[in-house]
């Protein structure tokens, strides 16, 4: 059992978005999708400050994978569930596709995966397609990495060092650290979630 | 803070959310008038199964806003029960159906003592679907406009009203002295439940002038539609309530007494609609995409 979390050092994100494409390729999410595209991750580009005094920041987005998500609270058929470690992840064969958790998850985390995104799926990816129902899709950490031993895609790929994961209940992990030195905070704590991501700014 | 309008649910869930509403109440009211304004078995069995028969329609709606309406056997796969409002609303609406058809046969059969306990557990789903409807926008926590207390309370009181509507439709075309006597007891009622959703409505929007971001944003989005200002408030709250106030002061009114509710019915369905679509998400700053 651990409890997994993720860092996101946004002083330290390039805004390169290789965590944008290495998650999509390996969850074969709808990056064909109209309007940009739907992902598991996402980084945007925020402007902060008035001009002359401007700074671009990139700002990385995940599913929080919280300790009291709402999306969970709201899901009818238990198609979302926690497991063991933490993560927040749904059962595809449960998902009615009713879009409850996507209007009750403050983070904008989920998405539709819908039948046209299914034949893109297997178009772009044959035999490999890991898509085969339509269903609400979002974030996993990688559960099937994790079990390999890997880290999830997106922390693997990071130039930046800007995704940094690991166990929270483990005090010498780097996430543990920082997050216990109140170096990195999560966002939008009055709403309750408890969210297990959690930010440098 | 980023604030976002909310594209999930539109049109469908609205409509869900009107009908089930509507039919909870009429379930409700309709037996209310058999079991204490002797209105007779076959009032109590009609207005049971219509509301019933409005409820279905209304769920055919949220079947078919799901993305695959097939998975809709999975809904009674009830494993969120626990927490989740659609769960706990199918077990309310299973209720309904299932004491409704009961009481139904039992005021059919003149079964009395039965009839009076399922007519009770009907009406008591009854009232829980229209509570129900407005439970379920309020648990969206990232959408401070709905994760209020005053929406379940607004649903409940406009699906009443609707309901009272409907009713007075029935009732306007009989004669009896039973039905002129039920149809102003619904008129007085109905009376009472618009200016208490006149109340509702005004507190809800004081609240939300003194609000959050995404509170005001909704609000100011609903006051600068002319469908909820002159739509809603005044033709489907205000208007009704002068029309039903004079009509239960004069004889031979219930034609106007109709027209209003026909009013009532259509402004319980824009409020349904605009609130869901002035649902806005108050996300965290950065998150928006
Ligand atoms: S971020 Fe959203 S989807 Fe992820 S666990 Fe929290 S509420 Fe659920
Ligand atoms: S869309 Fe699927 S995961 Fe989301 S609340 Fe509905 S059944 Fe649960």
């Amino acid at each position: 059992m651990a409890r997994y979390g993720m860092v996101m050092n946004v002083k330290t994100c390039l805004g390169c978005k290789a965590c944008m494409a290495a998650c999509s390729q390996w969850n074969q999410t709808p990056f064909w999708a109209e309007d940009g595209g739907k992902w598991r991750t996402r980084v945007t580009e925020l402007q902060e400050g008035k001009f002359p005094e401007v700074k671009r920041e990139f700002f990385p987005t995940i599913c929080m994978h919280c300790v009291n998500p709402p999306c969970h609270s709201v899901c009818p058929t238990g198609a979302t569930y926690i497991n063991k470690d933490g993560i927040v992840l749904i059962d595809y064969d449960l998902c009615l596709g009713c879009g409850y958790c996507i209007e009750a998850c403050p983070y904008d985390a989920r998405y539709e995966y819908e039948k046209d995104d299914l034949e893109k799926d297997e178009f772009y990816f044959g035999e490999d397609a890991r898509h085969h129902q339509v269903h609400v899709d979002k974030c996993t950490f990688c559960v099937d990495r994790l079990a390999e031993g890997e880290e999830p895609s997106c922390a693997a790929t990071c130039v930046g060092h800007a995704r940094i994961f690991g166990d929270l209940d483990d005090p010498k992990s780097e996430v543990a650290q920082l997050v216990n030195s109140g170096k990195a905070k999560p966002l939008g704590e009055y709403m309750g979630a408890q969210p297990k991501v959690y930010y440098i700014k | 803070m980023d604030l976002v309008q909310q594209h999930t649910w539109g049109w469908f869930i609205a409509i869900y959310l009107y009908f089930g509403g509507l039919g909870g109440a009429t379930i409700a009211l309709g037996i209310l008038g058999e079991l204490r304004f002797n209105k007779g078995k076959w009032f109590g069995i009609g207005t049971a199964l219509l509301g019933l028969a409005i409820l279905s329609f209304g769920l055919i709606w949220l079947i078919l806003d799901l993305i695959n309406p097939l998975r809709f056997l999975l809904a009674l796969w009830v494993k969120g029960i626990a927490h989740s409002w659609i769960a706990r609303g199918m077990i309310i609406i299973t209720g309904a159906y299932v004491f409704g058809v009961l009481y139904a046969l039992a005021a059919f059969f003149e079964w009395t003592t039965f009839k009076k306990w399922m007519g009770y557990a009907a009406m008591f789903c009854g009232f829980g679907v229209t509570t129900y409807t407005g439970l379920l926008l309020n648990a969206n926590v990232g959408i401070p406009f709905w994760h209020t207390p005053a929406l379940p309370v607004l649903f409940t009181v406009s699906a009443f009203s609707t309901g009272c509507a409907l009713l007075m439709w029935v009732l306007a075309g009989k004669n009896d002295h039973e039905s002129e006597h039920f149809f102003h007891a619904v008129e007085g009622f109905d009376i009472f439940l618009i200016s208490l959703e006149l109340l509702i409505l005004f507190a809800y929007f004081d609240f939300a002038r003194l609000g959050n971001a995404a509170v005001m944003k909704s609000s100011h989005m609903l006051l600068t539609n002319p469908l909820f200002t002159i739509g809603f408030v005044v033709l489907g709250l205000i208007a009704p309530l002068i029309l039903e106030a004079y009509a239960s002061m004069k004889e031979n009114s219930k034609g106007l007494a109709a027209f209003a509710s026909a009013l009532v019915l259509i402004g319980g369905f824009l409020l349904r609609y605009l609130i869901v679509w002035a649902g806005v998400f108050q996300y965290p700053h950065g998150l928006a995409g």
